[in-house]
């Protein structure tokens, strides 16, 4: 990996949060089509580097109804996943989080938590989110852990809501109020 | 023959008014505020260019019917709005009479700023522009969700500055010599409203 300055977003402890990079572009789409990786992330339409771009292509809104960063890993300076805000409801100011751990030897390594609770803060504290959700499938065991340890909590179970290698599975519905993650966070 | 189709062609155009259909978004007593509509821009173009009332809305620049549709073009998809306006619309007189609405909407910091304007001058001094913001305030609040309201008063619309204080409106700050109106610098008085003072005000009525 060559060397080059890295535009801190969020500073983390093993990770920190920073923008998409477009040299990152085909690393991203490895992500996205790798088997293992996207079992859990439920794409199972194959993405093409084209689509990955569409990512990085500068929005001309002033309020994004999604927000990316890349999960750099400090130590080994390199990129390990991306996270996001999503379907940001502006209005009713609610979002959803998305995270990807596309190298999947840092997985187990809690790191997934610790970028939960970046983007959490973030969602929070900077962009004056009220409700935020996750979708986590029933067999992603690793992801509700993950969100429960950031303190979300089960709202509603969608019942086979997810259809992975031939088997339908539960989705459920992860919600976390601002101001129990405050209550929390005291 | 010559008056004759004048008198025809006046009668098409009351048919036209007549035809056009009013939307109210917020009912109240003597106006309701609606939702705007195409056809009145040559209206909305007559009121931002009357030296009377752009003097108190401070429009420096003539204003052509173009660049007024362009105010009331629907914006793309999923993008958030930037301002909201709305139809002051009379009732009895079933007329428009003015705009009112919410510039510079900060989504995230929840605030925006409020705009209010009687384009018919016939209609000023008649509480209407406190009624409007009445109900544009409770809406900015109860259905917007925004924390804070404020608007910027130049000092010698000495009429807007008591209509904001009667609101309950407080002044934050004065901008000195903040805005170039016929030929002289005037101060530009800040007015802040926030949800939290909004609620308590009206618990006690």
């Amino acid at each position: 990996m060559i060397e080059y300055q890295v535009a801190v977003f969020i500073r983390g402890e093993t990770i920190d949060l920073v923008p998409l990079n477009s040299e990152h572009i085909n690393l991203y789409a490895k992500w996205e089509n790798k088997p293992n990786v996207r079992i859990y992330a439920r794409n199972i339409i194959p993405k093409t580097v084209e689509d990955m771009k569409k990512l990085l292509e500068p929005s001309k809104d002033n309020y994004k109804t999604e927000i990316n960063f890349e999960v750099w890993h400090k130590k080994d300076k390199k990129p390990l996943g991306f996270g996001e805000v999503a379907n940001i409801n502006w209005y009713l100011q609610m979002g959803w989080l998305g995270l990807i751990i596309g190298e999947s030897e840092y997985w187990g390594q809690k790191i997934g938590e610790e970028v939960t609770r970046l983007m959490v803060e973030y969602a929070f504290n900077e962009l004056n989110l009220f409700k935020i959700y996750a979708g986590i499938t029933s067999a992603n065991i690793g992801s509700w852990q993950c969100a429960e340890k950031n303190g979300f909590t089960r709202e509603a179970v969608f019942k086979k809501d997810a259809y992975v290698n031939g088997k339908y599975f539960d989705v459920f519905i992860y919600t976390l109020f601002k101001e129990d993650w405050l209550k929390i966070k005291k | 023959m010559v008056n004759i189709i004048m008198t025809e062609e006046n009668e098409k155009k009351d048919a036209k008014e007549e035809k056009i259909e009013v939307f109210p978004f917020i009912k109240g007593e003597t106006i309701d505020l609606v939702a705007e509509n195409s056809k009145w821009v040559e209206l909305i173009c007559k009121w931002n260019n009357d030296p009377d009332v752009r003097r108190y809305s401070r429009n420096t620049w003539p204003q052509t019917i173009e660049e007024i549709k362009k105010w009331s073009e629907p914006s793309p998809r999923d993008q958030m709005k930037e301002f909201i306006d709305l139809t002051i619309y009379h009732k009895a007189d079933k007329r428009p009479i003015g705009l009112i609405g919410f510039g510079h909407i900060d989504w995230v910091g929840r605030k925006a700023n409020i705009f209010a304007m009687i384009g018919e001058s016939e209609y000023w001094g008649k509480g209407i522009v406190g009624e409007a913001s009445k109900l544009v305030i409770e809406y900015g609040f109860n259905e917007l969700n925004f924390n804070k309201i404020y608007a910027g008063i130049y000092s010698p619309n000495e009429r807007s500055l008591r209509a904001a204080e009667k609101l309950g409106f407080v002044k934050e700050g004065i901008f000195k010599e903040e805005q170039y109106v016929d030929g002289q610098y005037h101060d530009v008085h800040k007015f802040a409203l926030f949800k939290k003072d909004w609620i308590k005000s009206k618990e006690k009525k």
